[in-house]
């Protein structure tokens, strides 16, 4: 347990988020090596089948980030990302996964130190909660 | 739906089939055994094969979704409580023209779990005010001890959309849903339906069971892309597979969840999914739980728009 390293998936929008990321990257802010980026176009492209998928593959959290509500660029987007997810939270805990693997996370394009802090935040949090074997196949 | 209503039905469904409707979605008696399938039948002189009881089981919504484009003229159906809510939802959602078809609404006593049924032997069954007498013998019960589990947590037994409506309803089911799973600890939840799903094999008869599962490509569909260099990244993305052809309790789980997931706010309480269900899964629990939530934080529950393409601002800190 002691040499656990969490494999952090986030899926982050190619508008806010990601630049957030980059700008992250650019400032040379040090955050958790843990995470993995995919860029998606949107958060509201974000399947729950993906999140599900990412777990199954052996991921120990997965972030969806997203731009803040109001601030997407397809105007609507994290609306619905967020109703998903909070609906894919609450049937995770039903079914006895822990819901704190997932999290939604709005950062935008200016919020580089933002987005390090909670990347280092929930790197530490899964950490806390161990690896991830009950979706893993 | 006792024998009377049935009468006032075959009449009804000959008198519509010698106006203006064309083609009729009723429940008919097998000749073999005391159950009941969907058919279409084309003319008033077939009419009289039309049965309805508490065996009239399925959802007509379903054959009638199939059918209703290879007819011209109208469409008539027969449908329960559960049956006219998926046809609400289904014509919500652009699949049904409201004006080619003509519903007859029955009011719902609740209907017969055929596997419950099955364990008094019945070679005849009679409905008579709320009790069944089954044939050999005259072995009279009450409809409560053979009812599907499902109709216990009907909210409307009454059709919620109809042209004409026959028939008395059950007691409609009100207040939470207080699942003993839900107070259970989270590791006893996850060996819960892991032994729930482990069970499972895949078979998809919940799917295609479904009325409101239509879609012509579905996600856990096995596809035969064969990739090579020259496969661009758009033909690889438009076949996402996140399922293989594991049948490992997870993955169950993941179908599972998924499936129920593309049901949000559509459901249409039906029970068709338990009952197409050859291994006996309590399916409708991750239903109503979802149905509940979906209750609970969007408020939302039986409305004209789709629950998916509505668009809900959750407060911050949900």
């Amino acid at each position: 347990m002691e040499d656990f390293e969490p494999k952090i998936l986030v899926f982050a929008c190619n508008w806010c988020s990601y630049a957030g990321a980059d700008l992250a990257g650019t400032s040379r802010l040090q955050y958790a090596p843990n995470v993995r980026i995919v860029r998606v176009m949107c958060s509201g492209m974000v399947n729950p089948a993906m999140i599900l998928y990412a777990f199954r593959k052996g991921f120990d959290g997965v972030v969806v980030a997203g731009c803040h509500p109001g601030d997407c660029h397809y105007n609507v987007g994290n609306y619905y990302a967020k109703k998903r997810i909070v609906l894919l939270k609450e049937m995770l805990d039903f079914i006895g996964f822990e819901s704190d693997r997932l999290k939604l996370l709005w950062a935008s394009a200016a919020e580089g130190k933002k987005f390090a802090e909670e990347m280092t935040n929930f790197t530490e949090r899964i950490r806390k909660l161990g690896p991830q074997t009950k979706f893993r196949g | 739906m006792d024998t009377e209503t049935e009468k006032i039905v075959r009449n009804r469904v000959a008198e519509l089939l010698n106006e203006d409707v064309e083609a009729f979605v009723v429940f008919v008696r097998k000749e073999t055994e005391p159950r009941e399938r969907i058919t279409v039948i084309k003319g008033p002189e077939e009419a009289e094969k039309v049965a309805l009881s508490p065996l009239s089981v399925n959802n007509t919504a379903r054959v009638l979704l199939e059918v209703v484009n290879n007819f011209d003229g109208k469409v008539g159906v027969v449908a329960k409580g559960c049956d006219s809510k998926a046809i609400k939802g289904l014509i919500s959602e652009g699949k049904i023209e409201r004006e080619k078809i003509h519903i007859i609404g029955i009011s719902c006593p609740g209907i017969v779990d055929y596997r419950k049924l099955i364990a008094f032997s019945p070679e005849d069954v009679i409905f008579e005010d709320g009790k069944l007498i089954i044939k050999p013998g005259d072995k009279e019960i009450p409809l409560e001890e053979v009812i599907h589990d499902n109709c216990r947590y009907c909210r409307s037994p009454s059709p919620v959309i109809y042209d004409e409506i026959y028939g008395k309803a059950r007691e409609p089911f009100d207040g939470t849903d207080d699942d003993e799973i839900e107070k259970l600890p989270a590791d006893e939840r996850w060996k819960y339906w892991i032994d729930v799903f482990e069970k499972c094999i895949r078979c998809y008869a919940c799917r295609s069971a479904c009325p409101m599962c239509y879609c012509t490509e579905c996600l856990v569909d096995p596809v035969n892309l064969a990739i090579s260099p020259m496969s661009t990244a758009e033909e690889k993305a438009a076949y996402p597979r996140f399922l293989g052809k594991t049948v490992t309790p997870a993955d169950n789980l993941f179908y599972h969840l998924i499936r129920v997931f593309h049901h949000a706010g559509r459901c249409a309480d039906c029970g068709e999914c338990e009952r197409a269900c050859p291994m006996d899964i309590p399916l409708r629990k991750l239903e109503r739980k979802l149905q509940k939530e979906i209750k609970e934080i969007f408020g939302y529950e039986d409305e004209d728009i789709p629950f998916l393409a509505k668009l809900d601002i959750i407060p911050e800190g949900r």
